[in-house]
């Protein structure tokens, strides 16, 4: 029952607040404050009982449509674990920065409650049916999200999001449905070594490959992502890079590797060159920027290509290090934004030229922004440095092309470059001109990125705090891809 | 005679009929004709509930009510329900309600004796049962010379394509020697006349549920006809069209074993057809009329697959188009045609809009409402009957289909558009909650009616 209330908690609360009377929208706020605090609250419960060792627990399940062999069918380990964390907090956070929203605020906190159940259901799901159910249910609320709070593109924003998405996502229905008539069930676990012929897999994997690389996403399906993000209010980009874009590697690690283990192999030399070109094209894109939240969302698109290198790597260390990478992105990329968001909120601006000379002006925020670009570009002791260097030793180890691991290695420099460039432009310097006068972070702003930065110190300086739960789970997998 | 009391359903509509035509002489109310005519539709539909199945044959042998037809006639009647409790909150615009209440409940009764019939003779009769009252629905404001093109435009071509099927069934009893389908399933109907009497069949029954290349009269019908009169003709009559055509299917495809792949090419066309003729449409029933075409592709992708499967998952497909179907063109006919009417719905109504948006997510084929798992079905039957191309065909063109049920909801929630109200109406209210409820949630029993449409047909 715990995981179900984990998923079903926040809908309860969106469709109460989604009644809240217009002129009451404090009851709404409080309402989401709370469902998601106690969803944070029963995250940790299970966090706290979970066993490192064993292999799915909390199991629920029931019988949904028989002929098909669909089922009600949740679970967690120790991939899921860490995800499921993330997209608790990072909801709870989504919420309390959105604190002054004041258009239309009972729909707003009602679509950030009914996306927490899609992101929640989507880490928990363990069959196919009940996955795609909640994969396509993020797609509403991130929709309106993006197309009534967003910026002056949101409508063109929010439709590409949508349609691109959808595209990629009924693709990997028919991988669905392939794999059900194939083995007969819907259930995921039931799919794990079942020794699939080779060129079924190779285009079932196809299949799944686009539902997948669209919401990584990775080069060149990712051109809706720097729309969606730029456009979206704070909020939505928080949770859109934080949990969204981790249902996409998500995806791989939980389904494609360890149910089409032999076409995971074939596919790792052509998935490496992307995640390369990914990594590389991604860092190139950001140096460009001129708008601040641009930037983070092109490095988005680069740091997810390390995820993709671990995960094609398909080696202990390779893997640990993608989920790494996808904790700590989300980690670091929800403070960027949270940040950037803040001094938009003062300045009304994003630009680069504009924004000057924070560390005098804003020293709280300017030393927040800071810190938050230093994990971002993997600093050792900070929780970036883990994943990136785990995915690179994971794929020289292993057997895909060294050279895409070189040009990956080259896309390390060039994220402490523009990152870097990024932070003497904006943080350093005199303050300028829209910077002059703005006050500091408030407390509240102050305590929603607290609990983000100590996670980034926990992670980056004791690897075992986030490893430990992961380790098992991988070896799992790495032990089925070994034996296809 | 047993059996007489099986059909208490159909006297119900029958009387339900003359009832609604007089209500109004006692209750001296605009709209008393229609909720008269909900409350009998709404009985027939406990009724056959009641009933349930029952094997037996009646008179004879040319009615049965087995599974399918139970399910089918109970939702008919339901559906039929609903949409006159929306028409006695709303009426027809300037015109009176109480002859299209009687045309909506006689137009179902044909439909619930199509899926009873087990001879070809009462089938056709029930056809025309059922399609007579769409063409005066069609043409329901009399004054209104594009109503009256479009109206006659549909009639011209459906009777030519009931003379065609008509002359189909002349074959099958040729052949046969017997209009009984036990008659015809003794005597298979193979070889070229085998052929030519299927395909012509079946071109009259393409026609009638609006399949593509014989579509041509639903856009300019639609786009001629009330909103009201669109909403309950695209969708009742169609349902009734889909378990028929899954019966005949069922029972002319050992001896045509090519009619599946007619059937596919009538399928691949319609979705073709449909969801690029939907995209450029600014008036919501030519949209809908379209994107209907579409629906129907993917209701006959899940015939083309021949088995019992295909079949169960073309009815429940036409069951999951059929609701969301309904409620978005009874919420055209409150807040008017054009794609720009919807303009700015979400500030004057928001329940309103939020309830559009499960309807056209429905129709996209987006979770947890009911049009995904109708998907889900259609294409699990296809691909197991192995035919990937179409269903990749398929799975494009709902996201095509996203591009123009969108605009719809963009217009909605994020264009400005008038302040003014339409005054509130409890019963079309609870029709529409209702839909928007069905909608939601019958997908979580997708097991239940997956059931009881897979008995044998």
């Amino acid at each position: 029952m715990l995981l179900s209330a984990i998923v079903f908690l926040p809908l309860i609360g969106a469709i109460v607040a989604a009644l809240v009377p217009k002129d009451r929208a404090g009851i709404a706020r409080w309402l989401a404050t709370v469902v998601t605090a106690v969803d944070v609250v029963l995250v940790i419960f299970v966090v706290l009982r979970f066993d490192v060792g064993a292999g799915m627990q909390f199991v629920e399940r029931a019988v949904w449509v028989p002929q098909l062999g669909i089922s009600y069918h949740l679970g967690v380990d120790g991939i899921s674990i860490t995800m499921l964390l993330l997209s608790a907090l990072l909801s709870l956070i989504a919420v309390v920065a959105s604190w002054k929203m004041d258009t239309k605020p009972t729909t707003y906190f009602a679509m950030l409650l009914l996306l927490e159940v899609g992101m929640n259901g989507v880490f928990l799901a363990l069959d196919f049916v009940l996955f795609y159910v909640f994969w396509e249910l993020v797609l509403v609320p991130m929709y309106f999200l993006i197309g009534t709070w967003g910026g002056p593109r949101k409508e063109y924003a929010s439709i590409k999001f949508f349609l691109y998405t959808l595209f990629g996502s009924v693709f990997m229905l028919v991988g669905i449905i392939a794999l059900y008539l194939q083995t007969g069930t819907f259930d995921m676990t039931a799919m794990i070594g079942l020794g699939l012929p080779a060129t079924f897999q190779w285009w079932v994997f196809a299949a799944f490959f686009l539902g997948f690389a669209v919401k990584v996403p990775i080069v060149p399906l990712h051109t809706w992502l720097p729309d969606a993000h730029v456009e979206a209010p704070t909020a939505a980009s928080v949770l859109l890079a934080g949990i969204l874009l981790k249902m996409g590697t998500y995806g791989f690690i939980r389904i494609a590797l360890p149910i089409l283990p032999h076409a995971a192999k074939q596919w790792a030399p052509f998935i490496t060159a992307l995640a390369a070109i990914s990594i590389v094209y991604g860092a190139a894109l950001a140096f460009a920027q001129t708008d601040l939240k641009k930037l983070v969302a092109y490095s988005s698109v680069s740091h997810m290509g390390f995820v993709m290198l671990g995960i094609a790597s398909g080696t202990v260390e390779g893997l640990n290090g993608a989920l790494a990478v996808m904790f700590s992105h989300g980690v670091v990329t929800g403070m960027l934004f949270l940040i950037v968001g803040m001094v938009y909120d003062r300045t009304h601006t994003r630009m680069i030229e504009d924004v000057s000379g924070l560390s005098s002006q804003v020293p709280v925020a300017g030393g927040l922004l800071a810190f938050a670009s230093f994990a971002s570009l993997g600093l050792p002791g900070l929780s970036g440095f883990v994943g990136e260097f785990l995915t690179l030793l994971g794929a020289w180890k292993s057997t895909v092309p060294a050279g895409w691991v070189v040009l990956a290695a080259v896309g390390v420099l060039l994220a402490a470059a523009y990152t870097l460039w990024m932070v003497q432009r904006v943080v350093l310097g005199t303050p300028s001109h829209a910077v002059a006068d703005i006050p500091d972070l408030s407390v509240r702003e102050i305590a929603i990125l607290v609990p983000l930065v100590a996670l980034t110190l926990t992670v980056g300086l004791y690897w075992n705090s986030l490893l430990r739960f992961t380790d098992p789970a991988v070896a799992r997998i790495v032990a089925l891809l070994a034996g296809a | 005679m047993t059996g007489v009391g099986w059909f208490i359903p159909e006297y119900l509509l029958l009387a339900g009929a003359l009832v609604a035509l007089f209500a109004e002489r006692i209750f001296r109310r605009e709209g008393a004709g229609a909720a008269a005519g909900a409350a009998f539709a709404a009985a027939a539909a406990i009724a056959a509930v009641a009933i349930g199945v029952r094997p037996a044959a009646f008179v004879g042998g040319v009615l049965e009510l087995d599974q399918v037809a139970v399910t089918v006639r109970v939702v008919l009647a339901a559906l039929a329900a609903v949409y006159l409790l929306w028409l006695s909150g709303r009426g027809m615009g300037p015109e009176r309600s109480r002859e299209a209440t009687a045309l909506v409940l006689l137009a179902t009764l044909g439909g619930m004796l199509m899926v009873a019939s087990r001879d070809l003779m009462v089938l056709f009769i029930s056809i025309e049962l059922a399609t007579m009252p769409a063409y005066v629905l069609m043409g329901y404001r009399r004054d209104d010379a594009r109503t009256l093109e479009g109206a006659l435009k549909y009639f011209l071509l459906s009777m030519t394509t009931s003379l065609v099927m008509l002359y189909g069934f002349s074959f099958l009893f040729g052949i046969s020697g017997s209009t009984s389908y036990a008659g015809i399933a003794a005597a298979p109907s193979a070889g070229l006349l085998g052929g030519f009497a299927a395909v012509f069949v079946f071109v009259g029954l393409f026609a009638k549920i609006s399949a593509a290349p014989f579509h041509y009269w639903a856009p300019d019908a639609y786009a001629g006809a009330p909103a009201a009169s669109v909403a309950f003709v695209s969708t009742v009559p169609k349902l009734a069209g889909a378990a028929v055509m899954a019966r005949l299917a069922a029972l002319l495809t050992p001896g045509v074993t090519a009619l599946p792949t007619v059937i596919a090419i009538a399928s691949l066309a319609s979705m073709l057809l449909g969801n690029l003729a939907a995209y450029p449409q600014s008036d919501v029933r030519r949209l809908m009329a379209y994107s209907g075409v579409a629906h129907t592709g993917y209701m006959l992708l899940a015939l083309s697959a021949g088995t019992p499967a295909g079949n169960a998952a073309a009815i429940l497909y036409t069951i999951a188009y059929a609701v969301p179907s309904m409620a978005i063109m009874l919420i055209a006919a409150e807040e008017g045609t054009s794609v720009d009417d919807f303009a700015g719905l979400v500030a004057r109504r928001p329940a309103v809009a939020w309830a559009a948006v499960v309807f056209l997510l429905s129709l996209v084929g987006v979770p947890p409402m009911v049009g995904m798992f109708g998907k889900l079905v259609v294409f699990t039957a296809t691909l197991g009957a192995g035919r990937l191309a179409l269903v990749l065909v398929a799975v494009v063109m709902s996201v095509v289909s996203a591009g123009y049920y969108f605009r719809i909801i963009r217009a909605a929630f994020f264009a400005e558009g008038r302040a003014e109200r339409i005054a509130f109406s409890l019963p079309a209210g609870i029709a529409v909650g209702m839909l928007a409820l069905v909608t939601l949630a019958l997908g979580a029993f997708t097991g239940p009616l997956l059931k009881v449409l897979t008995s044998a047909l």
